[in-house]
């Protein structure tokens, strides 16, 4: 098995960003993390330590502070052990809101003033992003609707949450099959040269868009048959009726281990706040 | 008891200019295992929808009549309320089920429509149908058998007294088939449920069905008990439904005089061995294994020397397709990857004809797209034509293999079928692909359909525009997924002539099925795959005759071969016609 | 009866097209995320690659649930599912991509009329990039405090996000939304709508032409978004935070830590408490 490692390793990484290779990190992502300690919190509790250290950090300008709930939510995050796409994502995420903004000041003229107000910055859309990582990849996709139900979101956000999660599986096959279809029958140019490449790269662009075509109808094929079931299994009738929130609702349980997890993050953002008045 | 009582209901669709159903009155017993049949576009799905009220409710139209399920008048009742008197499975059951997990969909309507032990009936519903165990399982975790048996679950756990299903068994293989009609059986015996299905497969209505009933141009032809209904052969050919194979054979003796006139058709084996207990397996001199299907003129016939395709068989030069020692695993979510092939070695030589057949799940699919380079080998080599395929892309091996995907509708990517067929070689720049296109479309009965898009033609239809685009390219060998999955009998022959007529047009066929008739008429070569290896390898007479091997792997042999065994363990009768020749009277 | 009937047909229909174009422009979103944005220079093109799906569907269906669809959809498979959500700051795409997707929808009353769908499509997306760049600058310039003090900062933001709407409009919104929407709206009319046991769109089917009324709601909905924004992005104006601090110095701050280290002390003894109770229990 070693050696098939190596053999995938040194594969193109075009090819490693395959469909498959995406399909299963969002699955891993949302289905593979169900046994952590992140994901056997209360959600309420979870979404309401992300209000706060989603929201918090974009008020303060403290650096201490700010150090202090990006290494919680670095913790945190590692705990809810989040697919490796995602966090490659948020890497690039937080570099390309401000570490562009960093460069084109640069190039009109700033200087090392510039970086602090940056860097500040930057620790915010770190925080923020990681604490969401944390609250929205580590908890089960059940569990976060329930929660967000109980905050008083729509119900019609609460289904699309867990219905995403069961067709998205479904819909990147399907989707996947299209493109093998165009793959075999299509006949891309050569990209051996960078022109070659150029054009294969709006090749492949143009291949995705048509595929939507027969995706689209494929797709609402399988839709009246989903809103069918929907309405026999009372989807609409349980929208608006206030009994079965409330019995949805009674599976959520605060245990200790959800005041645990308040009480640690308090402690650690209590000692930031101190050394920041210390220093 | 009557649990289904309707009165001269006749329903047609917006902006249609006649009505699907029409003047229909009928009464459906409690305690009922009722099949509906008919043939295409007789109104059987429209007929089931007005049981569960979803017509007139949900999907309109023009409604006269009445229909009483269980005592409620569909029209005065809301959805809701009839969904706990009548539960409905689609045919296209995946899309029914709309939660992640498996004890959260089966409970999903109990707490929609507000129960507090919601839990518990899911529960119990997902243990009537066989599926305890799988509670915290996510959905696409199960088998298509398993997926099905939920979502019967989601409608068993509302606890109706009616059961409605559509087509059940059309996408699963024979194992899984027979589980879903044993949970159908055990819900209808012990738990008194009504049971309604729409089912093709007869051999299924003779074995589990009590009363089976006729549609025919959106009216009810008859409703008769399942055995003097199957009996009535002419009436249902007419119809386009095929009897079990045992009595269309009694049917064709009895019109020769070969059998009594006044005797009553065997629908299952159990009857036929009585029937026939008078016949002897007497083959006309012991026909020879090649002289069955050799055709004149090809020296090589495959079937003259099985030994050619074992495995342990040494380099051939002959051999188009070879894997080496090819291993594939799938990434899992979590946990171990699952190993589907581990070294799997195998030849594949020019000309043959082969049937792939094991349940789902067994590596049917993987082993063709490893073919076409969609997917590449964790380790091991695959070659094609004596140069391995590592390196190579799907789209240049397309002109000498191609695949026919089992969902015909991911095969269609244009807007119009004609466009489909010629895309591959309008892309290679062929001169006169559009020459070629029009035969193409001549050859598979589709020119008067070439402006359609291929989405919107019957199933029949699809499969043979998928074939067109499967061998446009004129590849040297076809690979082809299931192509007859989904569609009711009638059609499945008219497919499997295609399939026959396809054989001299492209050398090398290899087709993935569950379908054991066209194993058994059209392959020359099986392989059965199990447990990521190929466990035997041969013709139909050393597969089918291996009454160990089709237990171990659940292999369902087509019925009139199991009638021949069970008169004589020494008949391999394939076709009803060859049960005809071969059995005598003694 | 009967109109109720009716009704019941309609808001069936209307869940399909939710159902379709979030799951559809969902799976879309998805890919943006996770293709590599295009760099070229300083400029990103940040496109909405896939706005086409709902712009078609929205062309030929009932605007309003084809544009919540796609609002949802890029909420729940982009944000949430891949964990990059952004807190009340979504709440501005969400709206952004409701009004440019649902007035484009509205625009058209022929889908036939490949004029009247190629102006809605491009005005969609126009208005869509537009909202987005408003916000954008609006949001920088309240993020950074003293943003006018920061050299060269004003300047930079206000090219590069002016250069970015053009760019995109031009660029990404003729070659990813308009072309794209031409060429399948035409394709899918009268062939889509039978799927969903829908009538295509015509004369008779189609919603009235933009009002007073739409324009008005879709005003209030950008001013939400726009108040949103900038609650997520800046709060220092409302609350003073940092002055607190200062003032109430080390001894309230060693308060919280004391507070802290005693509610976890107590919550460990009542755990383990609870625990061999239950432990005895069963």
């Amino acid at each position: 098995m070693e050696t098939a490692r190596h053999k995938k390793l040194s594969e193109n990484i075009l090819d490693k960003l395959s469909l498959d290779f995406l399909r299963n990190q969002v699955l891993k992502n949302a289905y593979g993390n169900d046994d952590t300690v992140i994901a056997r919190l209360d959600p309420r509790i979870l979404l309401a330590w992300y209000l706060v250290l989603g929201i918090v950090p974009w008020f303060v300008q403290d650096l201490w502070f700010l150090m202090g709930c990006f290494l919680l939510v670095l913790v945190t995050t590692k705990l809810a052990r989040v697919a490796g796409l995602v966090l490659l994502l948020f890497g690039v995420g937080v570099f390309s809101q401000t570490g562009y903004l960093f460069v084109v000041s640069l190039f009109f003229g700033g200087d090392s003033s510039t970086i602090a107000p940056l860097l500040v910055l930057t620790l915010k859309v770190a925080t923020c992003s990681l604490a969401s990582i944390t609250v929205f990849s580590g908890l089960d996709p059940d569990r976060l609707s329930n929660g967000l139900m109980w905050y008083g979101c729509p119900e019609r956000l609460s289904f699309s949450i867990s219905y995403a999660y069961r067709i998205l599986p479904m819909l990147m096959e399907e989707f996947q099959n299209i493109l093998l279809s165009f793959r075999m029958r299509g006949n891309p140019p050569l990209h051996e040269t960078f022109r070659g490449k150029i054009r294969y790269l709006f090749y492949q662009v143009k291949m995705i868009m048509q595929a939507f075509y027969p995706l689209m109808l494929n797709t609402a094929k399988r839709s009246r048959t989903t809103v069918e079931a929907l309405e026999i299994k009372g989807y609409r009738y349980a929208a608006v009726n206030k009994t079965v929130k409330k019995i949805k609702l009674a599976t959520l349980r605060v245990t200790y281990n959800d005041l645990l997890f308040l009480a640690v993050s308090f402690l650690w953002i209590s000692l930031s706040i101190l050394a920041s008045t210390l220093f | 008891m009557n649990i289904i009582e309707i009165e001269g209901l006749t329903f047609s669709y917006p902006a249609a200019d006649k009505p699907v159903l029409q003047n229909i009155s009928l009464q459906v017993e409690q305690g009922d295992f009722l099949a509906v049949v008919g043939n295409n576009g007789c109104g059987k799905s429209t007929f089931c929808k007005t049981l569960n009220g979803l017509i007139p409710h949900f999907i309109s139209g023009d409604f006269q009549g009445s229909v009483q399920v269980g005592g409620l008048n569909t029209l005065k009742s809301d959805v809701g309320t009839l969904a706990c008197k009548a539960g409905y499975v689609y045919q296209d059951f995946e899309n029914q089920i709309v939660r992640p997990t498996v004890l959260d969909d089966a409970s999903y309507a109990c707490l929609n429509y507000a129960m507090p032990d919601y839990r518990e009936r899911g529960r119990e519903a997902l243990a009537l149908c066989g599926l305890e165990g799988h509670e915290e399982d996510y959905v696409w975790q199960l088998s298509g058998g398993q997926t099905h048996l939920l979502a019967l679950a989601g409608a068993v756990s509302l606890q109706p007294d009616v059961l409605i299903l559509d087509e059940p068994i059309a996408q699963l293989d024979p194992g899984h088939a027979d589980r879903i009609y044993q949970v159908l059986r055990e819900l209808n015996e012990k738990h008194g449920k009504t049971i309604l299905v729409i089912e093709h497969h007869t051999e299924y209505i003779a074995d589990y069905c009590k009363h089976v009933l006729l549609m025919k141009d959106g009216g009810i032809a008859w409703k008769l008990p399942t055995a003097e209904a199957l009996r009535r052969v002419e009436e249902l050919e007419a119809c386009s439904i095929f009897p079990p194979q045992v009595t269309q054979a009694a049917n064709q003796m009895r019109r020769e005089g070969r059998l009594p006139q006044p005797c009553l058709l065997p629908t299952t084996v159990e009857e036929g061995k009585a029937v026939f207990a008078g016949f002897r397996y007497l083959p006309p001199a012991r026909r020879s294994e090649p002289a069955r299907r050799s055709e004149p003129g090809q020296g090589s016939e495959p079937g003259q020397r099985p030994e050619l395709g074992r495995l342990a068989e040494a380099a051939s030069p002959e051999a188009v397709v070879r894997f080496q020692d090819v291993s594939v695993a799938y990434r899992s979510v979590k946990g171990e990857d699952r190993v589907v092939f581990d070294r799997l070695n195998l030849d594949i030589h020019r000309g043959e004809k082969i049937a792939v057949i094991g349940s789902n799940g067994a590596g049917k699919s993987t082993l063709m797209k490893l073919m076409v380079g969609l997917l590449k080998p964790a380790s091991g080599e695959i070659f094609l034509d004596g140069e391995s395929i590592r390196k190579k892309k799907a789209e240049d091996l397309s002109l000498r293999i191609s695949l026919v995907y089992q969902n015909p509708e991911e095969m269609f990517i244009k807007d119009s079928i004609q466009g489909d067929i010629s895309y591959a070689m309008q892309m290679r720049k062929i001169p006169d692909f559009a020459e070629r296109t029009s035969q193409l479309l001549e050859r598979f009965q589709l020119t008067a359909l070439q402006e359609r898009d291929g989405r919107l033609l019957s199933g029949g239809q699809m499969r043979r525009a998928s074939l067109a685009i499967g061998v446009a390219l004129n590849p040297g060998i076809l690979l082809l997924d299931e192509p007859t999955a989904s569609l009711d009998i009638a059609t499945r022959r008219e497919i499997q002539k295609t399939l026959a007529d396809l054989k001299d047009v492209t050398d090398t066929v290899l087709i993935a099925t569950h379908d054991m008739q066209l194993v058994c008429d059209w392959a020359e070569r099986i392989l059965v795959l199990s447990g990521g290896k190929v466990l035997a390898d041969g013709s139909r007479d050393e597969i089918f005759g291996d009454r160990r091997l089709l237990e171990t792997v659940g292999i369902r042999p087509p019925e009139i071969f199991s009638m021949g065994q069970a008169l004589d363990p020494q008949a391999l009768c394939y076709t009803v016609n060859e049960f005809l020749e071969n059995f005598q009277e003694a | 009866m009967e109109p109720a009937k009716k009704q019941t047909a309609t808001q069936s229909q209307k869940l399909m097209v939710f159902v379709l174009t979030m799951a559809l422009y969902g799976l879309a979103t998805l890919f943006t995320e996770l293709i590599p944005k295009f760099q070229v220079g300083i400029v990103e093109f940040s496109v909405e690659y896939f706005l086409f799906i709902p712009l078609t569907l929205s062309m030929l269906f009932d605007p309003l649930s084809a544009a919540l669809g796609a609002a949802t959809g890029e909420l729940v498979f982009s944000e949430i599912m891949l964990g990059q959500f952004g807190g009340l700051g979504e709440l501005e795409k969400f709206i952004t991509v409701t009004i440019g997707v649902y007035m484009a929808g509205r625009m058209v009353k022929n889908p036939q009329n490949t004029k009247m769908v190629g102006v809605a499509a491009i005005t969609g997306t126009g208005l869509q990039l537009l909202m987005g760049t408003v916000v954008d600058i609006l949001k920088v310039q309240l993020a950074v405090e003293d943003f006018e003090a920061v050299a060269g900062l004003p300047e930079s933001v206000f090219a590069t996000e002016g250069f970015a709407f053009l760019n995109d409009l031009l660029f990404s919104g003729i070659l990813f939304c308009l072309l794209p929407t031409l060429f399948l709206v035409p394709k899918l009319y009268g062939k889509i709508e039978p799927l969903l046991g829908m009538r295509p769109r015509d004369k008779k089917t189609g919603l009235g032409s933009i009002n007073g009324k739409v324009i008005l709601g879709s005003l209030v909905a950008f001013a939400v978004a726009i108040g949103a924004e900038m609650l997520a992005e800046n709060g220092t104006a409302l609350i003073e935070w940092e002055a607190e601090w200062a003032e109430s110095g080390t001894a309230l701050a060693i308060g919280m830590v004391a507070a802290a280290v005693v509610a976890i002390i107590a919550l460990i003894a009542m755990k383990s408490s609870a625990g061999k109770g239950n432990a005895e229990r069963s």
